[in-house]
C-alpha cells in the first residue's frame, strides 16, 4: 500500500550536511504490520516524519525519493491536499503520551477535534464517535472519562486515548513510533493486544517503530533493520529471529540479557562487526554460563535494612499540618550479603526508586533502621554522613542529566578525590583520574572534554568512573542501564559485573528490565506499592514465582520469538 | 554530538556574537564609551571641563565647539564626555551591587527552601510593593545626595526581579540528578550552590546585569533631573537636562541634545547587544545558528 523508494533526508548542521537517512526503500503491505527498528540515531523516526511530511524546513531536507501512497507521491503534494491526508488516511502516534496530548483541552475535545476536521461530523456525531472510540480503546466508563483532562488519566490511559484520536478517521495506515517505550511491562502488554485486535478489526496497516527487538517479535510480520541511516536488513519476522544476516541484527539479537540463561559476559555489537560494519568472522567461544552466587544464612551482610518507611504529605492543612500522605516505601526489610548484587524490580511508581534513594540518605526515611556493617546509618550526624558517602555511591538512570553540564570530566571526576581527601596531591589525584578513565574503558585523553561531548553509553561509563573514585565498597545502580541503546547495556552491564569481581563491590541493582536484572543479580527482590512481596534467588522468581504480582509481571514481557 | 570543539560556553557565546554584525557594532560601541568614560576620569580627555569664561556664555555650536558652550562658557560636548564617568559609575556600582545582592538572596531562597526562603520571599514582596522611584527619593533624602549614595540607593532596590529569577532556577535545579549525584559524593552545601548550580544560571545573571545597567543609568538621569541625584555642579547628563528645561525657552537646544544623544546611543547599543547576548548564551539555543 505504501512503498519508499530511495529516501533520503539530510539535515543541515553547524558542522555541515548530515545525511540522517540514506537511499532507504521498503514496502507495506495492506493490513500487516511492519517493524522498524534501530538504536537512536538511527534514523527511523526521521523516516516515520518524512512520510507525514512532517521534516522542519529549512533545517532538514527530503533530498530524493519518493513515497507512494496508493500509487501517488507524497512528496509531490502540495501543502493542503497533505492535510488532508495526515491524520485521516496515514495517522501517528508517538511515544510520550503526556506531551502528546494538549493540557488544557480534554481528551474527548481532542479526538472530537480529528473527527470534526476530516469527517464533517457535528458536535452531537462528534461526541458519540469519541465515546465509543474510548470504548473500543478500553477505557472504562467513556461517557464520563471523555470529560477528563489527560492530567487525570494514568500513562497507558493517555496512550489510549492517543491510540484513539489515531484511529478516529479509521486511517489506512498506523505509524506508532515508540508506542510502549514510555510504559511499564504490564501496560504495554496490554497496549500491543489492542493494537494488534483493531488493526485486524480495520484491516490497517501498521508501521510500528522500535529499539526493542522483543516487542518487534510480538507484533510485526515484517522487520527492517536500520543502522547509522541505512537498512541493513529487511525480512519476515520469523526469518529475522531464526537466521539474521547482517552482523549488526546478529549482534542485536544475541546483545539483550535473555530470560533463560545468560554467558558471563553478554555479547556485544564489537564481536559482530567493526567500526566500518564489517562483518568479523570468528567463533564466539562458548563461554560458561553466568550463575548467580549462592546465598547462605552465613554469609557476612554488608547492608541491613529493617522496616524502612518513607512517606511524602500528599495535602497539608492551611497551618501545615500533614492530612493525607502517600506511603512511597512501605516497612521494607532487606539484607544484602557482602559482593553480592541484590535486583530490584518494579514498576514505575512502585517506590524502588526512594527506597534507593532512602537507603542512602539522599530522601530522609520517615522510619526505620538502616545498618551498615554494624553503623546505624540513620544515627549519622551532617559531618558523620558526609564521611560516610565514601563507602556508598549511586549511579543514575540518565547520563545526560547526572553530570554537570559546566564541569570537565576531569573536574568531575576530581572533586570526590578532593572531597574526601583521596590522595596526597593535586598531581597524583590527576593520575588517578587516569586510571579511573582506564579503569571503566575510557580514553585518557578524554578527560578535558565536557559531558555534551561523549555518547551515552560513554557518558555512563563517567557517572560509573565518579562512583568508583572514592573507593567504595556497595552502590546503588538506580536504573543505570535503562536510557542506554541495547548493544551500549550489555557493554555497561559487562563492565559491572567485571568491576564487582575486581573489586568485590556490593550493588542493589534497581530495574523495570526483568532480564537485566536476572541477569546481574544475585538474589531478586519484587515491589508492588512500596513493599517488597517476594524476594528469591533469580532461578526461583523467574521458574517458579510465588506472588500473584510476580506472575503478572513474568507473563507480561514480551517473549516474541527470542528465545 | 560529533565535531563540537572544545569550546567553554563564553567562547562559544563570542563567536556567536562576531556573526552578528548589528551585535557586534553596538559592542564596540559600548567599548568606546567605557575608553571614553576612562580617560575622562584619568583627566587625559576633556581635562578643562569645569573652566568657566562667562565672556562665551551659551555660544551656539561651530566647528570650534561642537555643542557649543553652557551658561557658564564651559564646553558642552566635554561635559557630555564627563557625563559618561558619572553613567558609567552608576551603572557598574549600582547594578553590580544589585546582582549580588539579588544572586545571593535568590540562590539561599531557592536552594534551601522552607523558612529561608518564606524569609527572602517576605522580605522582596515587601520592598517591591513600594513605588520605585518613591523608595529611591526616600533613600537619597535619608542618605544625603551625592554619587555614593545614588549607587547605594540604586542597588538595595533593583534586586528583587534577578532575585526571583535565581530563587526559581536554584529550585528547579536543586532537584536535577547532578546535584543528587553530588550529594552522593558529600558534597557540602556551600560546594552544590557555587560549584555546581551556579556556573548553570550565569548567563541569566550576566543578562541581567546588562538590562540593570540600563535601568541605573536612566535612573541617574532621572534622579539628577528630580534634584535627588548627583551634587550640582557636577557634569551628569541628568543635571544637563534639568539645566536644558530653563534655556530651552531661549533657544539654547545644545546642552539638551547632547546629553540626550549620548545617552541615546549608549542605551540602544546596550539593548541591542544584550538581546544578541541573550540568544548566544541561551543554553538551549546552544550549537544552533
Amino acid at each position: 500500500m505504501i512503498q519508499i523508494k530511495n529516501l533520503s533526508v539530510d539535515f543541515q548542521t553547524a558542522e555541515g550536511q548530515f545525511r540522517a537517512v540514506n537511499q532507504i526503500s521498503f514496502d507495506i503491505p495492506k493490513g500487516k504490520t511492519v517493524g522498524l527498528v534501530g538504536e537512536s540515531g538511527s534514523g527511523k523516526s526521521v523516516t516515520s516524519l518524512a512520510m507525514m511530511r512532517l521534516i522542519l524546513e529549512p533545517n532538514g531536507k527530503i533530498s530524493q525519493g519518493q513515497i507512494l501512497y496508493e500509487g501517488t507521491d507524497l512528496l509531490k503534494l502540495s501543502e493542503p491536499q497533505m492535510r488532508k491526508i495526515r491524520g485521516n488516511k496515514i495517522s501517528m502516534i508517538f511515544q510520550e503520551p503526556m506531551s502528546s496530548l494538549n493540557p488544557v483541552f480534554t481528551v474527548g475535545y481532542q479526538i472530537m477535534e480529528a473527527l470534526r476536521l476530516h469527517q464533517n461530523m457535528n458536535r452531537k456525531q462528534a461526541l458519540e464517535q469519541a465515546i465509543d472510540l474510548l470504548q473500543q480503546v478500553g477505557i472504562p466508563s467513556p461517557e464520563k472519562r471523555v470529560k477528563s483532562y489527560p492530567h487525570e488519566m494514568s500513562g497507558g490511559q493517555r496512550q489510549r486515548v492517543m491510540i484513539a484520536m489515531a484511529i478516529a478517521c479509521r486511517p489506512q495506515l498506523l505509524i506508532a513510533d515508540e508506542p510502549t517505550t514510555a510504559l511499564d511491562v504490564t501496560i504495554q502488554k496490554q497496549i500491543l493486544d489492542l493494537l494488534r485486535s483493531l488493526q485486524s478489526k480495520y484491516g490497517m496497516s501498521l508501521l510500528f517503530i522500535t529499539h526493542d527487538l522483543a516487542v518487534i517479535g510480538e507484533i510485526a510480520d515484517e522487520v527492517v533493520v536500520m543502522y547509522r541511516g541505512n537498512i541493513v536488513e529487511k525480512n519476515k519476522t520469523s526469518e529475522i529471529f531464526r537466521s539474521p544476516q547482517h552482523p549488526y541484527t546478529k549482534a542485536l539479537l544475541s546483545c539483550r540479557p535473555s530470560m533463560i540463561e545468560n554467558p558471563q559476559r553478554l555479547p556485544v555489537v564489537g564481536d559482530f562487526m567493526d567500526d566500518r560494519g564489517q562483518e568479523i568472522k570468528k567463533s564466539l567461544q562458548a563461554q560458561p554460563i553466568k550463575m548467580a552466587k549462592k546465598i547462605t544464612t552465613a554469609d557476612p551482610i554488608l547492608l541491613e535494612i529493617k522496616d524502612l518507611s518513607k512517606s511524602f504529605p500528599v495535602r497539608k492543612s492551611i497551618f501545615g499540618k500533614v492530612l493525607e500522605e502517600a506511603r512511597a516505601v512501605d516497612h521494607v526489610s532487606l539484607k544484602v550479603p557482602k559482593g553480592t548484587t541484590l535486583g530490584l524490580v518494579g514498576e514505575s511508581g512502585c517506590g524502588k526508586t526512594t527506597l534507593g534513594r532512602s537507603i542512602l540518605r539522599l530522601i530522609e526515611p520517615t522510619s526505620g533502621e538502616i545498618s551498615y556493617q554494624g553503623t546505624n546509618v540513620m544515627a549519622l550526624g551532617r559531618k558523620e554522613l558526609l564521611k560516610f558517602r565514601k563507602k556508598m555511591q549511586i549511579i543514575f538512570q540518565d547520563p545526560y542529566s547526572s553530570l554537570n553540564p559546566r564541569l570537565t570530566v576531569q573536574e568531575a571526576l576530581l572533586e570526590p578525590l578532593e572531597i574526601h581527601h583521596v590522595g596526597n596531591s593535586k598531581s597524583e589525584m590527576k593520575d588517578r583520574t587516569e586510571l579511573l578513565m582506564k579503569k571503566v574503558g575510557l580514553d585518557p585523553k578524554m578527560l578535558s572534554r565536557y559531558p555534551h561531548e561523549f555518547s551515552g553509553g560513554q557518558r555512563q561509563r563517567v557517572c560509573i568512573a565518579r562512583a568508583l573514585a572514592v573507593e567504595p565498597e556497595f552502590i546503588i545502580c538506580d536504573e543505570s542501564v535503562s536510557a542506554l541503546d541495547v548493544s551500549i547495556q550489555s557493554q555497561i552491564l559487562n563492565l559491572l559485573v567485571d568491576l564487582q569481581d575486581q573489586m568485590g563491590l556490593t550493588y542493589i541493582f534497581i530495574s523495570h528490565d526483568l532480564s537485566v536484572v536476572k541477569f546481574i543479580s544475585d538474589q531478586i527482590a519484587v515491589m508492588n506499592k512500596g513493599k517488597i512481596v517476594e524476594m528469591a534467588s533469580p532461578d526461583e522468581i523467574y521458574k517458579n514465582p510465588q506472588n500473584d504480582y510476580t506472575k503478572k509481571l513474568l507473563t507480561s514481557i514480551p517473549k516474541g520469538f527470542v528465545i | 554530538m560529533k565535531g563540537v570543539k572544545n569550546n567553554s560556553i563564553w567562547l562559544d557565546a563570542f563567536f556567536k556574537l562576531k556573526k552578528n554584525k548589528l551585535a557586534f557594532t553596538c559592542l564596540i560601541i559600548i567599548i568606546f564609551y567605557f575608553a571614553a568614560g576612562l580617560l575622562c576620569a584619568l583627566g587625559v580627555l576633556f581635562p578643562h571641563y569645569a573652566l568657566t569664561n562667562n565672556d562665551r556664555s551659551y555660544l551656539p555650536p561651530s566647528p570650534e565647539d561642537w555643542f557649543g558652550t553652557d551658561i557658564f562658557g564651559r564646553d558642552v560636548l566635554a561635559r557630555s564626555f564627563h557625563g559618561i564617568k558619572i553613567s558609567l559609575t552608576v551603572g557598574l556600582a549600582g547594578t553590580g551591587l544589585s546582582v549580588v545582592i539579588g544572586s545571593i538572596f535568590g540562590a539561599i531562597a531557592g536552594y534551601f527552601g522552607k523558612v529561608t526562603d518564606d524569609l527572602i520571599v517576605w522580605l522582596y514582596t515587601t520592598l517591591d510593593t513600594i513605588p520605585y522611584i518613591l523608595l529611591l527619593a526616600g533613600m537619597s533624602f535619608v542618605l544625603g545626595g551625592g554619587l555614593g549614595t545614588l549607587c547605594f540607593a540604586i542597588g538595595i532596590t533593583s534586586w528583587v526581579n534577578l532575585c526571583r529569577l535565581i530563587r526559581a532556577e536554584f529550585m528547579k535545579h536543586r532537584e536535577k540528578e547532578y546535584v543528587h549525584a553530588a550529594t552522593a559524593i558529600g558534597s557540602s552545601h556551600f560546594r552544590k550552590i557555587f560549584v555546581h548550580i551556579f556556573p548553570n544560571v550565569f548567563h541569566i545573571i550576566i543578562i541581567n546585569f546588562s538590562l540593570g545597567f540600563i535601568g541605573a543609568i536612566k535612573s541617574e538621569v532621572i534622579l539628577s533631573y528630580l534634584g535627588l541625584g548627583v551634587e550640582p555642579g557636577t557634569p551628569s547628563w541628568g543635571l544637563m537636562i534639568t539645566d536644558a528645561r530653563l534655556e530651552l525657552s531661549r533657544g539654547v537646544w545644545w546642552g539638551l541634545a547632547a546629553a540626550s544623544a549620548l545617552m541615546f546611543i549608549l542605551v540602544l547599543a546596550f539593548n541591542l547587544f544584550t538581546d544578541a547576548l541573550r540568544e548566544a548564551l541561551d543554553p538551549k539555543l546552544r550549537g544552533k545558528l
